[in-house]
């Protein structure tokens, strides 16, 4: 597939966004985290909220027709996109008024109860928003690699273990303990890292239908002849990518290196020394790491259409 | 609901859909359209078209059901109309090269029509007074020989020719020699009824939507179709089996089918003995001027053996009873054999025996045996009648038509070679073997054929200046008389057509004309008129250097060939070396005749002919080329254009048309004559004509009663009628050729023994003797016999692909889309073991030049073969394009590797006299004998192919073309969909 | 009714035709215009609804080429209609027949993701997603006559390879084409149940051989041929 950079802006930011969110909300309500009062709280509420949006925003600019895409709320019965969507557009009241709560407990300490609520909600929200950007792409039967529960689940532990680092960093700027947000970031990548060598090891075996099948034949090995086109289509454009194969296995050392091990190294560092300026740099390579895990996602997921160009 | 016809059911639907079309918006405004029937000219086919027209714009084009040729179906090309008549490389005015610019530097002015043609006239006229050879007059991919033919015949030049002499006069010429028709576009395969269908080396043809419906008839039906093919595309893929030939071979393929067919007795003999001059004595007199001629009786008559009566007797008596074999003793004492004797020695001998004819062609032995044998089945077991009362040509009724239903169709790839007129006749030898000339389920010719073998028109020879010819400039020369040479037995035409170098060159040698003009052999001339050709390019041999012999210059600094005039309605390669340009219009803009007195469009049932007419004004200041044609004559004071004041006679080109006879009662049009427009095929002149036409869209059908449709050769009825509306002289049966005593007195001449002209040159003498075999025969085509196989291991051919025609489709925005670049495709197997990968750019490399292009590997491609797709390489800037369009910097013209002169032989000397890279019998040129080498490019080299050449020039006036196309003639109407159904529905 | 073609993989030569006809006639109709990009330049393509790719099946000398034309199939369970978030994208109860309302759509490209048979394509010029309307502005079109309201492609297809018509109808052309000739549905295994069917090439016609004609020595074979007489 194409690999389209509003796209992988949007997924990563946005999946970061939301994680964040959510895994905020979650740990202020178990209140594991020592020192992160309702203040703090707001603070990396408020930077989730930042992150989601310009990852939603950056989603529109790859409509072809963005004066309809408020037309996108109507399907919610069948379409992925839609659900996504009206999650996406639901979240942000029940976040304001999260928000507000929080803003109003920042001296007190104590949330009101609607406060809590709509934290709750939120993470839900956040939660299913995620979960539909991943199962727009799971439900596709056109692309083997991505019609799988992996690729939901990729995409909630990558949103988890990104918001979470995140999260890590956002508290040792403000001075807080870090010993919990590490342990957890280091978990939580190590887990969203075997999550993907797993879904690597998945998509490694070949799969999906083949010009026999296209075709209806089965006697023999069929090879396209002529395309029928003298230069690439829309199809061509959008179905396919021209990047060697070499460049694929280069990458996907990038996205374990930079995106997990890198961070989780630096993570297991900030567990032990509490040294404020590493998580910077693990939210950085980690962010650079989910790019180019986007990146990979499309580059690898190949539409069966290619099939019918003999690719 | 669909085009099949309705079953028993279909209503059913057919209520539902009214019940749903009740609920759509009118999505077309039917009040605004007009629809237009005239006939497409996208490519020669000439079908039928419905042209809906909306707002001065093409809505749509649609195949007209109604019409015989294409019933309602129309092609990729014939579809893509609108994007032809919206081309940017459409000429807007007459245009003159710039004064004081070099020839082919693409420098022009515009100019007024009345400017350029008084010019033209006047240069015309001059020509005329003195030396009127002196003007030659060619045209490509027309299909108006009639008229071009008549305006040089009328002019006084012997130098006009059409494209025939480049394409396929193999197919016309060997037809037209032996069996009264052709292949071409002159005969079809008995598409209702044949159960065995072979096709013999094509890729499309002129009859495009003719044999793709006949195709899909004859699978419905379950016949077999076989083709004989180097390569597995387009028709060959959808063969039920594909017969890998080796290109130049197919001679070897047919004969051997004789063998077998012969070696087991399954001959038609009845079809072979009243049919064919099979049973004609032919004189068995070595060394002396009679050999081999037909012996003849005192009239002239063709004489057999009568083995009732024990003596020879008029072969053409009917009853007479003909000994089929044997040798006889004349009453005179001179020894004869029947022709069927000489074609059993002949084809019984080994080296057309399967084994040796499968190690020429590529194939098994056991492959050619049984198709031989599959073909004898269906022709003598799976026989057909059709009762009929019919009575042939002695008087004799008979009740019905026997059909052996085995039928063939072949085109360029046997006539492309220079051994095509024999691999042609062999083809036809075989048909006839079997018995499936004009029969049901066979080969059928259209009206006007059969003709007499050949048609009794000899070329023109003789030239005076403001006189017409009296004769037409081609014809079919049967002796060495009917040469157009001078006494020294020089060519006397500037294509030396008719000359001992190409004798039966019944459509020229347009191939020729540049070249020999320009070396002034035989004379130099002054004025080349080239209408619709690309000879600059495509339809040249040799391109490269005949582009530098347009802008050769003598001592004088004179260009060799003076005056180039260009008539076309484009921006083409060759406009660009014109010194004047005169811009026709396109076809839905005018009108024109496909006319029975030129290429027509007959059906084996009926004879057809048809008209354009405009359907659209043109935007530009262009005129249609009849127009000028018949504006010139008047202007040039051609006896047939003026009256006795010597005033222009026609108010114009449909004038002209509905009123000049060619004989009484005889036009261009055959349609609605008689005054009040009631006498089909022959009648005086109506005024009404084209009125008649338009009234019957286009075309005019007479259908032929029942009993006249087969065996036209011997049918009396027919031959009575065909007399009668003037197709042929006389009607007399016509007897097949199988021996050709044509053939046979030119090669006395070779031999020295023949009582008239004998060819002066050594070299003419030798191919008359080793080429004109009076049976047909396979040699090696002749650049092969001169190439060193192992340096040069690849034949090189071309196919015509389905969705372009030539090069003027790479203009059309809808059909570059398909295909904007060509490739070298080779069989894979052959390409890996030479390392050339897929898609890797390789240098091809002839005895006459070279070219880079890129390869795809296949494996519907005979191993010892290579082809392209033909004429999609272009010139950077020709046709509108971008300079940078994949057909100029990555397609590639075949062209340049394929030389209008044959190699010298090895060893021989520098004044070795050149000769024409063409069949020696007919001076078709052999594009497909081509041999090649073939190496990998260099990385650096890859990417463009080469030769490159300059970009072109916009010309003036020139629009430029546009980054986008959003073509439509209104707004659309959309469906909505409610935002009801978009809430409360699933899907 | 569920509209649908029929396209035999026998006959169709790849000619094309149907490329160019459904171009003409659509870029004119309901979901018109359909761009043309570069048209005279270096990459020239533009939005169709109907593309025909060549295939070889095994290798030389038994290799056969098949051409295949490939349109919208007019899914039963069309998958681009149920991600489409918009609801631009619709199949119509009526008839089967997939559209999309082009007032809606806005271009995100999901269907295009979810059709496997790159039926459908992106118009940039108009940033909505264009298909095959099995030509719906035709075969409703009360004003043409019954034999033209046909899809443009099939009436010009020169080799009648394709076929319009109502698979709900058990008798009508199309269910009996598909019966007859073991009509077959392209990928079958993704589920979408398409309602276009291609026919597959037909097994090669039985063509016996001439028995009759046996080889004898030329000599007697010569002898009886001498006998041969035909009244002229
Ligand atoms: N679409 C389209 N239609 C056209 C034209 C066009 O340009 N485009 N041009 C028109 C013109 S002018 C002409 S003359 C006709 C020509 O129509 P065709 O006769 O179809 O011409 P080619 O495309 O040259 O096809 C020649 C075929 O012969 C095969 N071949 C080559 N050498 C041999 C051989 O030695 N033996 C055998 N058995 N096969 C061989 C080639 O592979 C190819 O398939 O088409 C006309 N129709
Ligand atoms: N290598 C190779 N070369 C070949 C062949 C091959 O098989 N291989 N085939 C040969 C054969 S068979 C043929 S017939 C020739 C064909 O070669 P040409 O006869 O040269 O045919 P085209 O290239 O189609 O076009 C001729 C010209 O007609 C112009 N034209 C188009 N429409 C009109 C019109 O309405 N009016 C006027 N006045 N002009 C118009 C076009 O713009 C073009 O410049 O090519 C030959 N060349
Ligand atoms: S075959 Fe095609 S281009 Fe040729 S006349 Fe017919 S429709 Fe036109
Ligand atoms: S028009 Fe018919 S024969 Fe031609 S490509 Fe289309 S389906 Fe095949
Ligand atoms: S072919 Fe593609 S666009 Fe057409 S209905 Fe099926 S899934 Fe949808
Ligand atoms: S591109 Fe248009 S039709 Fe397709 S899914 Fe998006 S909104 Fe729907
Ligand atoms: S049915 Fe109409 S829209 Fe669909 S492919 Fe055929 S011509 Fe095109
Ligand atoms: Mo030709």
């Amino acid at each position: 597939m194409h690999p389209a950079v509003s796209v992988i802006l949007f997924t990563v930011s946005s999946g970061a966004g939301f994680g964040l969110i959510l895994m905020t909300i979650a740990l202020s309500l178990m209140g594991w985290v020592p020192g992160m009062g309702p203040g703090q709280t707001l603070v990396a509420i408020f930077t989730g909220s930042v992150l989601a949006t310009i990852g939603l925003l950056s989603s529109t600019a790859h409509l072809a027709n963005p004066k309809n895409a408020w037309r996108a709320f109507f399907r919610f019965r069948s379409s992925w996109l839609s659900r996504e969507g009206i999650f996406a557009v639901l979240f942000y009241p029940v976040i304001l008024v999260y928000m507000i709560g929080l803003w109003l407990a920042r001296d007190s300490g104590s949330l009101p109860w609607w406060g809590l609520l709509s934290g709750l909600v939120a993470s839900l929200l956040a939660l299913a928003t995620v979960f539909c950007t991943g199962m727009i792409y799971a439900s596709l039967r056109t692309i083997p690699q991505w019609n799988s529960a992996l690729v939901p689940a990729n995409y909630l532990l990558l949103a988890i273990s990104s918001g979470t680092v995140i999260l890590t960093l956002i508290a040792a700027l403000q001075g807080i303990e870090l010993t919990v947000l590490s342990g957890l970031s280091l978990v939580l990548l190590v887990i969203a890292g075997l999550a993907k060598l797993l879904y690597y090891i998945w998509i490694g075996k070949p799969q999906g239908p083949t010009l026999n099948t296209a075709m209806g034949i089965t006697r023999a090995k069929i090879k396209i002849l002529e395309s029928g086109q003298s230069s690439r289509s829309f199809l061509n454009k959008e179905f396919s990518n021209q990047v060697p194969a070499k460049t694929v296995k280069r990458m996907r050392w990038m996205v374990y290196l930079v995106g997990f091990v890198i961070p989780a190294v630096l993570m297991l560092v900030v567990f032990q020394t509490s040294l404020t300026v590493l998580p910077l740099l693990a939210v950085l390579l980690l962010l650079a790491g989910l790019a180019i895990e986007r990146w990979l996602f499309f580059v690898e997921a190949r539409h069966v259409v290619n099939v019918f160009y003999g690719q | 609901m669909s085009n099949r016809k309705s079953r028993p059911g279909v209503s059913e639907s057919a209520t539902a859909m009214a019940a749903v079309a009740k609920t759509m918006p009118p999505f077309e405004d039917h009040s605004q359209q007009e629809k237009h029937y005239t006939t497409c000219y996208m490519c020669a086919c000439r079908c039928g078209i419905e042209v809906t027209v909306e707002n001065n714009q093409v809505r749509f084009i649609r195949g007209n059901p109604n019409h015989p040729v294409n019933q309602g179906v129309l092609c990729a090309k014939g579809n893509a109309g609108i994007m032809k008549q919206n081309s940017p490389a459409k000429l807007r005015k007459p245009l003159m090269r710039k004064p004081g610019t070099e020839r082919g530097a693409g420098e022009f002015v515009e100019v007024e029509w009345d400017d350029a043609l008084a010019l033209l006239t006047e240069r015309l006229r001059h020509i005329r007074e003195t030396d009127p050879k002196k003007l030659a007059f060619f045209t490509g991919r027309d299909q108006m020989q009639a008229l071009t033919g008549l305006w040089a015949q009328q002019f006084g030049t012997i130098n006009w020719a059409a494209h025939g002499g480049f394409c396929s006069v193999n197919m016309a010429a060997a037809g037209l020699y032996t069996i009264g028709q052709s292949f071409w576009e002159f005969g079809d395969p008995d598409w209702e009824r044949t159960k065995y269908f072979m096709l013999w080396g094509v890729a499309e043809d002129h009859a495009s939507n003719p044999i793709k419906l006949g195709i899909e008839k004859i699978k419905k039906r379950g016949a077999k179709f076989v083709a004989v093919n180097p390569v597995r595309t387009g028709y060959q893929a959808v063969a039920d089996e594909w017969v890998p030939i080796k290109p130049g071979t197919d001679a070897m393929l047919a004969l051997s089918m004789c063998h077998v067919l012969l070696s087991r007795d399954l001959i038609d003999w009845g079809f072979l003995g009243r049919y064919t001059n099979a049973p004609f004595l032919v004189i068995d007199h070595p060394g002396h001027s009679d050999n081999g001629l037909i012996a003849r009786d005192a009239d002239g008559n063709p004489l057999v053996w009568d083995q009732g009566k024990g003596a020879p007797t008029n072969g053409m008596m009917p009853g007479a009873e003909a000994s089929l074999f044997g040798d006889y003793t004349l009453p005179d004492g001179r020894q004869t054999k029947t022709v069927m004797s000489l074609i059993a020695e002949q084809y019984l001998d080994e080296r057309y025996a399967p084994e040796k004819a499968a190690e020429v062609c590529g194939l098994d032995a056991d492959t050619i045996e049984r198709l031989a044998l599959e073909m004898a089945h269906v022709a003598f077991r799976e026989t057909i009648e059709i009762e009929c009362e019919w009575t042939d040509w002695a008087g004799r009724n008979h009740d019905r038509f026997i059909g052996r239903p085995v039928s063939m169709h072949a085109m360029r790839g046997i006539s492309a070679h220079s051994n095509g007129f024999q691999t042609c006749r062999a083809l036809h030898l075989l048909q006839v073997f079997l018995g499936t000339i004009d029969v049901p389920g066979g080969h059928r010719a259209k009206a006007p054929f059969p003709r007499h073998i050949p048609p009794p028109v000899k070329p023109a020879r003789e030239m005076a200046p403001n006189t017409p010819l009296k004769s037409p400039p081609l014809g079919f020369p049967t002796a060495p008389e009917d040469l157009v040479v001078d006494d020294q037995g020089k060519p006397l035409r500037i294509d030396k057509a008719y000359s001992w170098e190409a004798p039966i060159a019944n459509h020229g040698l347009m191939h020729m004309v540049i070249t020999n003009a320009v070396n002034g052999d035989p004379y130099p001339i002054d004025t080349l008129i080239l209408f619709m050709a690309n000879m600059a390019w495509n339809s040249t041999m040799n391109t490269s250097q005949v582009r530098d012999m347009l802008r050769e210059k003598d001592d004088n600094g004179d260009y060799k060939l003076p005056f180039l005039v260009v008539v076309d309605a484009f921006h083409s390669e060759t406009v660009n070396f014109a010194d004047l340009v005169l811009p026709d219009t396109t076809y839905l803009e005018r009108y024109d005749t496909i006319s029975m007195l030129d290429r027509p469009i007959s059906e084996p049932d009926s004879a057809c002919d048809a008209i354009r007419s405009p359907v659209l004004t043109p935007d530009r200041d262009v005129r249609a080329w009849q127009e000028v044609m018949v504006d010139l004559a008047g202007r040039l004071g051609f006896p047939a254009f003026v009256d006795d004041d010597g005033k222009p006679k026609y108010k114009g080109y449909t004038d002209f048309i509905a009123r000049w006879e060619k004989a009484p009662g005889i036009g261009f049009l055959a349609g609605w004559r008689g005054k009040a427009g009631d006498k089909p095929m022959r009648g005086e002149p109506n005024e009404k004509q084209w009125d008649k036409y338009i009234e019957h869209q286009g075309f005019f059908q007479h259908h032929l009663p029942e009993h006249m449709r087969f065996y036209r050769h011997v049918n009396k009825d027919y031959l009575a009628w065909a007399k009668e509306v003037g197709f042929n002289a006389s009607e007399a049966p016509i007897i097949m050729e199988l021996y050709s005593e044509v053939l046979q007195k030119f090669r006395l001449a070779g031999q020295g023994l023949y009582d008239g002209p004998l060819p002066p040159d050594e070299i003419d003498k030798a191919r008359l003797v080793k080429y004109f075999d009076p049976l047909p025969h396979y040699y090696q085509p002749l650049e092969e016999q001169r190439i060193d196989p192992q340096m040069y291991p690849f034949h090189a051919i071309n196919q015509r692909p389905m969705h372009m025609y030539h090069s003027w489709d790479s203009q059309n925005a809808w059909l570059r889309q398909i295909t904007a670049q060509n490739f070298l495709f080779m069989n894979r197997a052959r390409g890996e073991s030479l390392g050339i990968a897929d898609e890797s750019w390789v240098w091809v490399e002839s005895h006459n030049g070279r070219v880079r292009v890129q390869v795809k590997l296949m494996e519907g491609c005979q191993a010892d073969t290579v082809w392209t797709w033909n004429a999609i390489g272009k010139q950077s800037g020709a046709w509108g394009l971008d300079k940078d369009a994949p057909e100029a910097r990555k397609g590639f013209l075949m062209n340049h590797l394929i030389s209008e002169l044959l190699p010298k032989m090895d060893g021989n000397d520098d004044d070795e006299r050149r000769l024409t890279n063409s069949d020696p019998i007919t001076g078709q040129a052999a594009w497909y004998d081509l041999k090649v080498k073939i190496t990998p490019a260099s990385a650096d080299e890859a990417g463009t192919s080469w030769p490159q050449f300059d970009t072109l020039q916009p010309l003036p006036g020139a629009r430029p073309s546009p980054d986008q196309l959003r073509y439509s003639t209104h707004e659309p109407v959309r469906l909505k969909r409610s935002l009801m159904d978009i809430i409360m529905r699933r899907s | 009714m569920k509209l649908g073609l029929v396209i035999d993989l026998d006959t169709c030569v790849g000619c094309h035709a149907c490329v160019v006809s459904c171009k003409q006639w659509n870029t004119s109709g309901t979901l018109g215009a359909l761009t043309d990009y570069d048209p005279y330049g270096k990459e020239p393509n533009g939005v169709a609804f109907n593309r025909v790719r060549s295939y070889e099946v095994d290798e030389y000398p038994n290799n056969k080429t098949v051409n295949m034309p490939m349109s919208c199939m007019h899914c039963e369970t069309a998958e681009c209609v149920t991600v489409c978030p918009t609801g631009a994208s619709f199949k119509r109860e009526e008839d089967g027949i997939v559209l999309v309302d082009q007032d809606k759509c806005m271009g995100c490209n999901l269907c295009s993701w979810a059709c496997p048979y790159g039926a459908r394509e992106l118009d940039q010029a108009s940033g909505t997603m264009k298909k095959c309307t099995l030509c719906v502005d035709r075969i409703y079109d009360m004003e043409l006559s019954e034999a033209e309201r046909q899809p443009a492609c099939v009436l010009t297809c020169p080799t009648r390879a394709r076929h319009f018509g109502d698979f709900d109808d058990p008798d009508s052309n199309v269910s009996v084409l598909v019966r007859e000739r073991n009509g077959l549905q392209s990928m079958p295994e993704l589920g979408y149940n398409p309602v276009n069917h291609y026919l597959p090439p037909r097994p090669k016609p039985n063509a016996p051989i001439h028995d009759g004609g046996q080889l004898e020595p030329l000599t007697d074979r010569f002898k009886k041929w001498l006998n041969k007489v035909v009244v002229r």
